[in-house]
């Protein structure tokens, strides 16, 4: 875990140091088993829905996404800040052995109910810069003051 | 046909309709295996002293955890793993076509490993919409977890599948 990060370090349009993985088939089904989500579309290249999708390698599981960007936004929060919400739409699919980048910039910064909180725009990107996974999400940090 | 289908409303009646309620136990070692599935060396998901050292309960559950199914064979799609629950939405969908739509997750509370909680989901909203390949229908369902000691809401996720 990186260092704190506290609600004055961060300005509106400042970017999050991205998170970027290419899950091959063992982390695919290490997912599977963690998620308990064993949808053979996303670890069996001979599963037969594939062809009729059109493809010839597995796909990333939607909630493996979202979990990258769960790992980004945690990050920011550290031990000491508190993720609110956060939440995605599955707008593309990515594919195995991909790069799969997660990502965020800060869209807004405000003081509620006694919180210092930091709205974000999220996304995990694919490799040709596709946001596959735009989404939303709101972290509440400590203060340096 | 799918191409004929409308939301009706006996199916808006369902929305709000709590399912019958489901305990779901957050224990180190799901902790464990579901930060490993997502491929982070956090020791805060795997170190129960150094999670305590920082002020945690136990190990926290990674962001995205909450939805992996307590598994009980003849309870849980084999599959799929979520729990076929009495008391929830009964839809009668002519679409074959299935997509997941997105996930959203509000937190109240950290989740750690340790914590039992108890959820309830409910049909949150139906949504009819054209496109190319016809209608879509969009299902949101809404799990809210509690804190079975306690009673406090700790989460909220709603999680949205396109039909069409």
């Amino acid at each position: 875990m990186a260092d704190q990060v506290y609600f004055e370090d961060l300005s509106v349009g400042q970017e999050l140091p991205p998170i970027k993985i290419a899950p091959d088939k063992q982390q695919l089904v290490k997912f599977a088993a963690g998620s308990g989500d064993f949808n053979p579309l996303h670890f069996d290249e001979n599963f037969p829905l594939l062809k009729p999708m059109g493809l010839t390698e597995n796909i990333v599981h939607g909630r493996f996404k979202y979990a990258q960007v769960g790992r980004l936004v945690f990050a920011l929060a550290g031990y000491k800040g508190r993720v609110k919400k956060f939440g995605v739409s599955y707008r593309g699919m990515d594919m195995l052995n991909k790069e799969i980048t997660a990502g965020g910039v800060v869209t807004a910064k405000r003081q509620e109910g006694g919180e210092n909180l930091v709205d974000l725009d999220v996304w995990t990107m694919d490799v040709e810069g596709k946001k596959t996974t735009p989404g939303t999400a709101t972290v509440a940090l400590p203060s340096r003051r | 046909m799918a191409d004929e289908f409308e939301i009706t409303d006996e199916m808006r009646a369902q929305i709000g309709v709590d399912s019958e309620p489901w305990t779901y136990e957050v224990t180190t070692t799901s902790v464990r295996m579901y930060a490993r599935g997502i491929g982070t060396e956090d020791p805060i998901h795997y170190d129960v002293d150094f999670a305590k050292s920082q002020g945690f309960r136990s190990i926290v559950a990674p962001l995205g955890y909450l939805g992996t199914p307590v598994y009980l064979p003849g309870q849980n799609d084999p599959t799929f793993g979520f729990p076929r629950r009495a008391g929830g939405p009964r839809l009668n969908i002519p679409m074959k076509g299935l997509l997941d739509g997105g996930t959203e997750t509000e937190y109240l509370d950290v989740i750690c490993a340790g914590d039992v909680l108890v959820e309830t989901s409910h049909l949150a909203d139906l949504k009819l919409r054209d496109s190319a390949r016809g209608k879509m229908l969009f299902i949101t369902n809404e799990s809210v977890y509690k804190n079975k000691e306690t009673g406090q809401v700790v989460a909220k996720q709603r999680l949205t599948s396109i039909h069409y």
